[in-house]
């Protein structure tokens, strides 16, 4: 099930909500795991079964690492939790692209397995590895409870998508949780924010890139090329970011405090900042459980750079199954490097349009690698964004005018100028600003609900970006 | 309770109220079959059935049948049209804002390849070269009523097109009907919501038919509207309040005796059907919509007899080729899988009796094909 879908808005959302706040407190989490099974359950009839196993193995292996704590045992069943996990995510999400690349080097006919990836695999394998990393460390206590272990693992709101959730970071509210009305309303408003930027932003900016990526990049302007990769950076953004709101939101209602986990990452200036505001939860789960472990930026330079690669190939591999992912990790870890040798610096000097430029240009070439899988595309579409079939056609003026307003609509959007502008009403104390602020608070959420209804009965095009990791 | 609590609560309340208004709505609203707008049946209840749950398929056209039947559909679709409208958009669903309240269906350049023109010219030479047929290919709206268009609106463009048949087929057997609407492209010549040409239009094409054939044009006069209140395909794509476009015919040709035989049982004396004008369909006032073969027996003691090939553009032309002919067929192979040689073989061998191919350009391309 996803988020932006009349069958969540109008069935799942206000049984489940309905039933949540009217059942007694001992009873929260049972019909939040309950619901959550469901939510998975829907769209995966099969997997939620894998799900379950995940979260069984993880709980268990809690209690033995807690149990045999100091003894070589406990390492023993940390191993354990880090092999069960990443081979689980290995066997359905990398075994085909192993197995295509082993007959491609060899020559050798082995069949490939065409398993369909089971959703949010990539994200509930993460969260209960933190979980057993940080029980065996020390840092998170051991949760005894299967149910609330269980709602840690399968909470529908972050379970598909994100934000990637570490244990310690709802430990405490999951067996108590406060929830005050101000908490419920600020959800509301969050949910709905995420959901306009995903129907509205994302989903409408995402027919032009489709328009594009599905023409013949031999006869497309630069222009037009230009034009489809920015589309596409503000579809990604907004439909993960929107995601996220949304997941945070549907958490504050209940009383869950998620990480954020997108910070305006297109105001950037270096890439090193770019990968502080984009996509949070995955860079500091790498940070914490692979980067500082191999020893961060405290062995020397060199050791630095290599655990840049090497963190930054994983990442691109864990976005998908495919070698232009790879790559993509791999342009941004070159980048990061230049930057801790000397290009940081430069960028310091040269001041921050200059930075934001130069980010801009790097994370939006980074995108063509994303988002094209064969080299073939990926060159072709470079070439066209040199002007290699002409700097202008009718084409790119016609979807230019066309979208033009939708993208100053998402320029305006990816900035923090709004969350400046509504903070500044908030704290002013003159009565106009009050009274603005008082209303545009209940009248924005609702009318971007109401307008983001219509763009969901209206579209059968409602992708989901984000599934295939 | 302190003011911030208030304040939270009216949020709260509200938000809430639209979610489980809408909620109920949509529970007590009945389920419809069929949705004219879309022209499409709606997904109705699937049959639930443990199997159905554990192969995935029950979810998935649960999904779509909650979402067909979303209340007040029509509605929120309108909103989100309106609101690309807000947003300076000019082409919603594969339907250019024109000028003037014209509404033109978009037709990209890439998606008329080569490979699928020559395919066509094939099929359509083989007809020429056999039975001398006359080919007369009608430009849609795009490339005629080209100030209306949006700005840099990308068009495939028919006269480059029309050159090639005309190339093909050659010069003696094309009709030419690019140049006459271009002349006229002020007038009203195509439907503001629909991607038909008008009787108006359809005239001007009478009128080159006759010169290429070398006959007298009759001299239509009298267009009398018989309904202000149509709101043709493009409307439907849109799903937008509309100014409704007039459909007319002219009276003479009602004038004339006839009989008529749809796909050999229906018969009819006139070649227009009133009972369409009351429902959305209302361009099937002309010909009683689409049949596969319509035969006219007219009274006329011309000798001669006419084999139409085409689509729905001929609906309402047909009826201004009456004082020519004493019979004419009217084939549409969209509706027939037989050998279309057997067929034509019924009315006449070749050189007996006159063929004519019409179409418009991107029905020709898109759907002109047969058995031989």
């Amino acid at each position: 099930m996803v988020f932006s879908s009349v069958l969540f808005l109008f069935r799942f959302l206000p049984i489940f909500m309905i039933c949540y706040f009217v059942l007694p407190k001992r009873m929260k989490n049972f019909i939040l795991f309950f619901g959550s099974l469901i939510f998975y359950a829907w769209g995966e009839p099969i997997y939620v079964l894998l799900m379950l196993f995940s979260t069984f193995v993880d709980y268990f292996n809690g209690r033995m690492i807690e149990k045999f704590r100091g003894k070589k045992a406990a390492t023993g069943f940390l191993i354990a939790s880090v092999i069960i996990n990443l081979s689980v995510l290995c066997f359905f999400k990398y075994a085909d692209f192993l197995v295509q690349t082993f007959r491609s080097v060899t020559g050798l006919s082995v069949p490939l397995m065409k398993l369909p990836l089971p959703i949010g695999i990539s994200f509930y394998t993460f969260q209960t590895m933190s979980y057993t990393i940080d029980v065996y460390r020390g840092e998170a206590k051991v949760q005894k409870n299967l149910l609330d272990f269980g709602v840690f693992v399968t909470m529908f709101p972050q379970l598909i998508a994100g934000p990637i959730v570490k244990y310690v970071d709802v430990e405490e509210s999951l067996h108590d949780r406060k929830v005050s009305l101000e908490a419920v309303s600020s959800g509301m408003q969050r949910f709905c924010i995420g959901m306009a930027k995903k129907v509205l932003l994302a989903n409408n900016i995402g027919e032009l890139w489709s328009r594009i990526s599905a023409m013949d990049f031999g006869g497309i302007s630069a222009l037009t090329a230009w034009l489809g990769i920015v589309a596409f950076a503000f579809q990604i953004y907004f439909d993960f970011s929107g995601y996220s709101d949304m997941a945070i939101g549907l958490g504050e209602m209940m009383g869950f405090r998620f990480p954020e986990n997108f910070n305006y990452p297109y105001i950037s200036a270096s890439v090193t900042e770019f990968w502080r505001r984009w996509h949070i939860s995955l860079g500091s789960w790498f940070r914490e459980y692979v980067y500082i472990p191999m020893g961060g930026n405290r062995k020397g330079l060199p050791r630095q750079l290599f655990n840049i690669l090497i963190v930054w190939m994983l990442t691109g591999i864990w976005h998908g199954a495919g070698w232009n992912f790879l790559f993509w990790g791999l342009w941004f870890a070159f980048f990061l490097s230049m930057e801790k040798l000397f290009l940081g610096k430069v960028l310091q000097k040269a001041g921050r349009a200059v930075g934001i430029v130069y980010d801009t240009l790097v994370v939006l070439a980074g995108w063509v690698f994303f988002s094209l899988e064969s080299p073939a595309q990926i060159l072709g579409y470079f070439r066209a964004m040199f002007g290699n079939a002409g700097p202008v056609d009718d084409q790119g003026l016609f979807l230019g005018r066309e979208y033009l307003f939708l993208l100053m609509a998402a320029v305006v959007a990816a900035t923090p100028l709004a969350g400046r502008l509504v903070k500044k009403l908030k704290e002013s104390q003159a009565t106009p600003c009050r009274v603005v602020y008082c209303v545009g608070e209940k009248l924005i959420p609702m009318s971007l609900l109401l307008l983001s209804i219509a763009g969901i009965v209206d579209a059968s095009y409602n992708p989901f970006l984000y599934f295939r990791f | 309770m302190k003011k911030g609590q208030i304040n939270a609560l009216i949020t709260i309340v509200l938000i809430s109220l639209i979610i489980l208004i809408l909620t109920v709505a949509d529970f007590c609203t009945k389920d419809r079959l069929f949705s004219e707008t879309e022209n499409r049946m709606l997904a109705q209840k699937p049959e639930f059935t443990m199997e159905r749950l554990f192969k995935g398929e029950y979810t998935g056209e649960y999904e779509t049948y909650v979402t067909d039947q979303f209340v007040a559909r029509d509605r929120w679709i309108a909103i989100k049209t309106g609101l690309d409208i807000v947003m300076q958009k000019k082409e919603i669903g594969g339907v250019y804002l024109g000028a003037d309240g014209y509404l033109i269906e978009q037709h990209l350049p890439q998606e008329y390849t080569e490979e699928k023109i020559q395919k066509k010219l094939k099929l359509l030479n083989r007809l020429v070269t056999k039975y001398g047929a006359k080919v007369m290919l009608v430009p849609t709206a795009d490339n005629i009523l080209t100030d209306k268009l949006p700005a840099f609106s990308p068009y495939f463009d028919q006269k480059a097109f029309l050159e090639r048949v005309k190339k093909e087929v050659g010069a003696g057997n094309y009709i030419d009907i690019y140049a006459t609407l271009s002349e006229h492209s002020e007038e009203e010549i195509y439907y503001r919501t629909d991607h038909h040409w008008t009787t108006l239009g359809a005239n001007y094409g009478y009128i080159a038919w006759a010169q290429a054939m070398g006959v007298e044009p009759y001299p239509y006069k009298d267009m009398t509207s018989v309904t202000d209140e149509f709101l043709g395909t493009l409307q439907s794509k849109i799903n937008m309040p509309w100014k409704k476009d007039s459909i007319t015919y002219f009276r003479e040709t009602a004038q004339w005796p006839v009989t008529i035989i749809y796909d050999m049982e229906k018969e009819a004396d006139t070649l227009y059907e009133e009972k369409y004008l009351s429902t959305k369909n209302k361009y099937a006032y002309f010909l009683d919509d689409n049949h596969a073969l319509i035969e006219i027996t007219t009274g006329n003691n011309t000798g001669k007899t006419l084999f139409v090939i085409k689509d729905s553009y001929a609906n309402c032309f047909v009826p201004m080729l009456l004082p020519h002919y004493d019979k004419i067929c009217v084939l549409d192979l969209r509706y027939y899988n037989g050998r279309l040689r057997w067929l034509m073989n019924q009315y006449g061998k070749p050189g007996e009796m006159d063929v004519l191919v019409l179409y418009n350009c991107i029905h020709f391309l898109d759907e002109f094909q047969y058995m031989e």
